[in-house]
């Protein structure tokens, strides 16, 4: 589904990822563990094609990122969203959140999703209107809204509680379940239990 | 704001006296190498050759001045003949005769007594007088006799009325031959041409230029740091899909609306304070102000491209942009 060649970057003049290859098979969930600065997170931004690489190739279903007309359409198609900070944009309220990454025709799930993930009594309030745990559970919700193949989350229980990590982890199980694939880059421990893979990075290189 | 202001400032002078002029004769005399009626001196015996020329309906001489009024500064000294006080509408009192005088509407507020000082002479006020023109509104009328005293001339100008219109070039040239020491125009070239008005017009132009170039620069500024306050949302509405059309679009109309809102504020504000100009006593009417629809539409045009100048570019740019460096320059 994801195969990553020769994968190097460089911030400036430092470089973060030494000549990185992998694969990642359809339907896993995907542990990219490292400590912090061992370039989980760039890495992760670089396979959700957030971040070009500095060199190397990526490619997602066969196809070369970089032979992509359409990388918004792409992304808007194929790929779901987990950030840390949740990343929710303030002033919409918890369903424009969700509605502005929703395509047109998978608008219809919101209201189905924010009541599988327990937060449709808060689908009018504003990001601050709610607590941490619920705005990752909105997060969440933002990146399953389109059903996508894939999901990547970038430290998707920084900001949690454990009984929240875990909600959020039950949820991404379950969109697993559902045949996505779910690559997550965190430095919590916690997730080997639910990885079918795992890859350790230390100082931009893969042990 | 200040564009609106300065401009309409500028240009509500000049309105003023050039409507000051021009509704009162087709022709005016002014001595012959002097640039401003201040100090211009015309012989006032001119006027009984100029009434026996053939479509002249009437003549009046004026001198214009100013000087301290009691305790006001200064303030605008109109001597004229007296055929020519009929254009000063009487609220009170009568037109003055020798040693007296009449007071601007704006500047009898501030007199309660019932006579003024003015230069070295004590005159009596016979009345108060109105007009649409601030200037007149806030000076002295008297006969030309005592301005001419006053001020030591005969005449500041001369001022014709014709019946034709397609006669007043040549009585503008009858005119011309009775005297060397004069000069003879249209009221109408004498507008365009009058160097103060130019003076006005060139000085008021630098400073709008100034003011409104910094209003540019100001607007393109705060609409380029909102931009830059907004990378971290755009980054997460590329992360989301959203292409860089949808959010230039969406920037473009929210500049848009942000400009015009802002843009009919300070319209709606500067007509309100122009306003209210006229009617503050210690302005004595003199400052007064002319919006034209030219202007107003000249600021819109230049506030909305400078606007969306402003935000536009360095959305383009920021649109060029990984969103995950978008991301972490808007934490950052």
């Amino acid at each position: 589904m994801i195969k990553a060649s020769n994968i190097s970057h460089f911030y400036g003049a430092e470089q973060v990822l030494y000549n990185l290859s992998f694969e990642i098979k359809e339907g896993g969930f995907v542990f990219l563990s490292g400590e912090s600065g061992s370039g989980k997170s760039t890495l992760l931004s670089i396979l959700s094609t957030l971040l070009k690489p500095s060199s190397g190739e990526l490619l997602i279903d066969e196809v070369s990122i970089d032979k992509i007309k359409n990388i918004d359409s792409f992304r808007q198609n194929r790929i779901g969203f987990v950030f840390q900070f949740h990343y929710l944009i303030n002033y919409l309220s918890v369903y424009e959140n969700i509605a502005l990454a929703a395509l047109e025709e998978k608008k219809q799930n919101i209201n189905k999703i924010l009541e599988e993930l327990g937060i449709l009594e808060f689908s009018s309030r504003y990001p601050n209107e709610i607590s941490g745990g619920q705005r990752q559970r909105v997060a969440v919700a933002r990146a399953l809204v389109n059903e996508p193949k894939i999901i990547f989350a970038d430290e998707p229980t920084g900001s949690l509680d454990s009984k929240n990590s875990t909600i959020v982890y039950e949820l991404l199980r379950e969109a697993v379940k559902n045949g996505t694939t779910v690559v997550v880059a965190s430095h919590d421990m916690q997730i080997e239990s639910y990885a079918t893979q795992i890859i350790r990075l230390k100082d931009g290189q893969i042990l | 704001m200040a564009i609106f202001l300065i401009s309409s400032v500028s240009q509500g002078v000049i309105g003023m006296y050039s409507k000051m002029i021009k509704t009162d004769g087709d022709i005016i005399i002014t001595q012959k190498g002097i640039s401003d009626t201040f100090f211009s001196n015309v012989d006032i015996s001119l006027l009984e050759k100029i009434d026996k020329l053939e479509h002249v309906t009437s003549s009046y001489a004026m001198i214009v001045g100013a000087s301290p009024i009691g305790h006001i500064p200064i303030a605008g000294i109109y001597g004229t003949t007296a055929n020519h006080f009929s254009h000063y509408k009487l609220s009170s009192g009568k037109y003055p005769k020798e040693g007296e005088v009449i007071l601007g509407a704006n500047l009898a507020k501030q007199f309660a007594t019932v006579g003024v000082n003015i230069g070295n002479k004590r005159f009596r006020i016979s009345g108060v007088y109105s007009s649409d023109i601030g200037f007149e509104e806030g000076g002295v009328v008297m006969n030309i006799e005592d301005a001419g005293v006053l001020f030591n001339r005969s005449a500041s100008f001369i001022l014709v009325s014709s019946d034709s219109p397609n006669k007043i070039d040549n009585i503008v040239k009858k005119i011309s031959g009775m005297d060397s020491a004069i000069e003879v125009k249209t009221t109408k070239n004498f507008v365009k041409e009058y160097n103060q008005f130019k003076i006005i017009e060139n000085s008021s132009f630098v400073i709008s230029t100034l003011a409104f170039a910094m209003g540019l620069m100001g607007i393109a500024s705060v609409m380029s740091m909102i931009v830059n306050s907004r990378k971290e949302e755009f980054g997460i509405m590329r992360a989301l899909g959203k292409s860089r059309f949808f959010i230039i679009k969406n920037l473009f109309f929210e500049t848009l609306i942000m400009s015009l809102s802002a843009y009919l504020f300070a319209l709606v504000l500067s007509l309100g304070i122009l306003a209210m100009l006229p009617h503050i006593e210690m302005l004595q009417g003199y400052v007064n102000g002319t919006l034209s629809l030219s202007t107003a539409l000249y600021v819109l045009a230049s506030t909305l491209f400078m606007a969306l100048l402003g935000s536009l570019i360095p959305a383009w740019i920021a649109s060029k942009t990984d969103p995950i460096l978008l991301i972490n320059q808007g934490c950052a």
